[in-house]
């Protein structure tokens, strides 16, 4: 008797499960439904969060789902999203693999979403953040998270060496590399044991240590790769030059922290044992918050005998090319970039540099009650910008590069010019192999 | 057909194996969706071209790039095996060390045991932070302590020639681990009377590891240097973290290198070829094992 009933209240309890997971009306199912991917730090995901928000309320056709993986299996995920077909809608690319992908056919081509719409005004944005977005002539993403490198310096410690302020140089024309050499080494002190206690210039690990050798390779007029982006040219009298002034800055000149003594962090900007570093402008919200015991500011990269070149680079918002809502997809570009975003996101916040040259040239932009103060270096390092050389076999040539210029900056070797035709060999055999072996 | 059909599911569930079969079906199901269905694809995927968004049929080609015209492979088949031949006689003998030490009946021997398991819980990639610290020229704890009794330390991650060394070092970081407990088991299952025996017969306490301990353990051995030989041809965490194959290649490992293939350049049917490759070799040195263990592996009740 008692097993019938049972049955039948197991049966009426699994009913209402179904009932109450699976056919609890959705209150956005007649909406367009979009999924947006991105990585970043907390504060970062936090304001994408809001804006996905924000737009969910001014939006009611449209409901974006924001889903955030972390920054290390981010480019694994969204490849492997991407070749299994379920990528989301709009997606977070950074530039290193934009060029790659876009290669390989994976995102939407939005000219002719750009030209329908009446509010995108190509004019209104720096070039260099269009033409990042852009493959084979045609419009692949929009900039987010944009900007150029340029050099954040401990102006207290200039001031106790008894140097002349670096942006006022930059400003006369006088901040040349060899003015950039002599505050360095000037700044560099050492305690009374032989250790030292600060240095004037800290350059990156060897892996890292690219951007600022762009600035450098650009002023003394080398590059790294050719205009096809298909033979290096890094073994040019111009790229040698700079390779070998960067690694004498830490062998020669000693104003620079080798790896060993930079080593677990025991030399930071914001720890105020640095004179300059090299960084990109999103180091502003962090250094604001971090540093409170000596002045600081921005300025741009010194000039060499070719000008003073610093490289930009972004994010690229992109659609993936299998969405059924292009539309709405580019409505929610559109407010990711919009006017108002880029207002909070970086003249308010700072996180990095607006698109729109109107914003950064407003005073609201150029003039902060908080350091850095020089915010006209900002503009003037993405007027003078140039995008890095990143085709889609990028990550194999820095890999073979990388591991040749750890032999420079590693101080194993010495002599820039012969570590630079090695690695020219090798960098060269990658390029002109096949793709994908 | 029915009754037909019932005899005969009746039979099935008369024969042990169904049982067997059933009860290890979960693992069963997990092994042939998890483990072999991707091993199945990986043979496959290294006969092609492969970048996950397209695929061609090259037949040999990743196998003959590799062997042939691929320097790299050759750079980092010779790290691992100079790895594993430095790292497992060393790990080998200091587990059997320590598990000899942790056998004694000494005051506190619970403490002992848990304080040399507990570096193995630490996740490699910590571990492998702190070991970086650990081989910093300038600052870290090994070279200053050389510096103390008037000797200078090289580079250690930053100099090709001692990268490997401090590599194989690092290993004995988890010797305290479960090879130790294996031996340590080994150990706890050599009967008394064997020691007394050999005791009455005057042994010293060399003779008697020698002619006691040793031939009881060697089938513990045996298994820990099949998985210990399997274990470093797989390293690749410690070069991952700490320096990501520099200096020069000199760490780089065939798994760190296979991954770098794989996910970073996306050559995925190059990357499978690798992972076949590295399992023939592994398949041969175990075989190998498994035909010269006759010779000394000795065990109890069974023909030596």
């Amino acid at each position: 008797m008692l097993k019938p009933v049972s049955r039948t209240i197991r049966w009426a309890l699994l009913a209402a499960v179904c009932l109450a997971l699976g056919c609890r009306p959705d209150p956005n199912a007649s909406k367009v439904q979009l999924r947006y991917m991105a990585w970043g730090n907390p504060e970062q995901m936090e304001l994408e969060e809001k804006l996905c928000e924000e737009f969910n309320a001014q939006n009611p056709d449209i409901h974006v789902k924001f889903f955030k993986v972390p920054a290390a299996e981010y480019g694994l995920k969204m490849m492997l999203m991407l070749a299994s077909h379920s990528a989301p809608d709009v997606m977070r690319v950074d530039h290193y693999n934009f060029p790659s992908l876009v290669a390989k056919g994976y995102f939407y081509d939005l000219t002719d979403l750009a030209a329908k719409d009446k509010t995108f005004k190509r004019s209104d944005f720096f070039p260099q953040a269009i033409e990042e977005c852009e493959y084979k002539g045609r419009l692949f993403g929009l900039n987010v998270l944009f900007g150029g490198d340029l050099i954040y310096y401990n102006k207290s410690m200039f001031r106790e060496a008894g140097l002349e302020d670096p942006a006022e140089m930059a400003r006369k024309g006088q901040w040349t590399w060899d003015k950039f050499r002599e505050c360095a080494i000037k700044m560099t002190r050492k305690e009374s044991d032989g250790h030292y206690k600060q240095f004037g210039f800290g350059a990156p690990s060897s892996s890292s240590t690219f951007p600022i050798l762009a600035s450098a390779i650009w002023g003394y007029g080398g590059d790294m790769l050719d205009k096809q982006l298909k033979h290096a040219v890094f073994d040019q009298p111009g790229a040698v030059k700079a390779f070998q002034m960067i690694a004498d800055f830490r062998w020669k000149d000693h104003c620079s922290p080798t790896q060993a003594q930079g080593a677990n962090s025991l030399f930071t900007f914001e720890s105020g044992k640095l004179g300059m570093v090299f960084e990109f402008m999103g180091m502003t919200p962090r250094y604001r918050k971090t540093i409170h015991k000596f002045q600081w500011d921005v300025c741009p990269v010194p000039r060499g005998p070719f000008g003073n070149t610093t490289l930009c680079k972004g994010n690229q918002l992109v659609i993936y090319r299998e969405t059924t809502h292009p539309s709405e997809a580019w409505r929610f570009e559109r407010f990711i970039t919009s006017q108002s975003t880029e207002e909070e996101l970086y003249v308010k916040l700072r996180r990095c540099f607006p698109t729109r040259k109107a914003m950064a040239y407003s005073p609201e932009y150029l003039q902060t009650k908080l350091p850095p103060y020089n915010n006209w270096a900002f503009v003037d390092a993405v007027e003078h910008s140039r995008p890095l050389p990143i085709n889609n076999r990028w990550s194999e040539w820095m890999q073979e590069f990388g591991s040749e210029i750890d032999n420079l900056m590693a101080g194993r070797e010495r002599d820039a010019a012969t570590v630079l035709k090695r690695a020219k060999v090798k960098v060269d055999k990658v390029l002109a192999d096949e793709a994908g072996f | 057909m029915q009754p037909n059909l019932l005899r005969r599911a009746q039979k099935l569930t008369h024969r042990p194996a169904f049982w067997g079969f059933l009860f290890i079906s979960p693992w069963l199901i997990g092994f042939l969706i998890f483990t072999a269905g991707p091993m199945l694809t990986s043979l496959y995927l290294s006969f092609h071209k492969y970048d996950l968004s397209s695929i061609t049929y090259v037949g040999g080609e990743n196998y003959r790039r590799l062997l042939v015209e691929d320097p790299l492979f050759w750079k980092a088949l010779k790290n691992t095996l100079f790895y594993a031949s430095v790292s497992v006689p060393l790990g080998i003998s200091a587990s059997l060390a320590i598990a000899l030490l942790l056998n004694q009946n000494v005051k506190g021997l619970k403490l002992f045991r848990t304080c040399f398991y507990l570096p193995s819980l630490v996740p490699s990639v910590a571990a492998a932070l702190v070991w970086e610290w650990v081989f910093n020229s300038d600052n870290g704890i090994l070279n200053t302590s050389l510096r103390m009794i008037g000797v200078t330390g090289p580079q250690w991650l930053q100099d090709e020639r001692a990268t490997p060394w401090a590599f194989a070092m690092m290993s004995l970081w988890g010797v305290g681990g479960a090879r130790m407990v294996i031996f340590l088991a080994g150990l706890q299952g050599i009967p008394d009377s064997y020691y007394e025996a050999a005791k009455l017969d005057g042994a010293s306490g060399w003779k008697c590891f020698r002619n006691v301990t040793l031939p009881m353990l060697s089938p513990v051995m045996f298994f820990n240097l099949v998985l210990g030989i399997i274990g470093s041809f797989q390293v690749f965490t410690s070069a991952y973290v700490m320096t990501g194959g520099g200096p020069n290649h000199a760490s780089l490992f065939y798994a760190l290198y296979l991954f770098q293939n794989a996910f970073e350049y996306l050559k995925l049917g190059k990357a499978s070829a690798m992972a076949w490759i590295l399992f023939s070799i592994l398949l041969v040195l175990t075989y190998i094992q498994f035909r010269t263990s006759k010779r000394w592996v000795y065990y109890e009740g069974g023909d030596k």
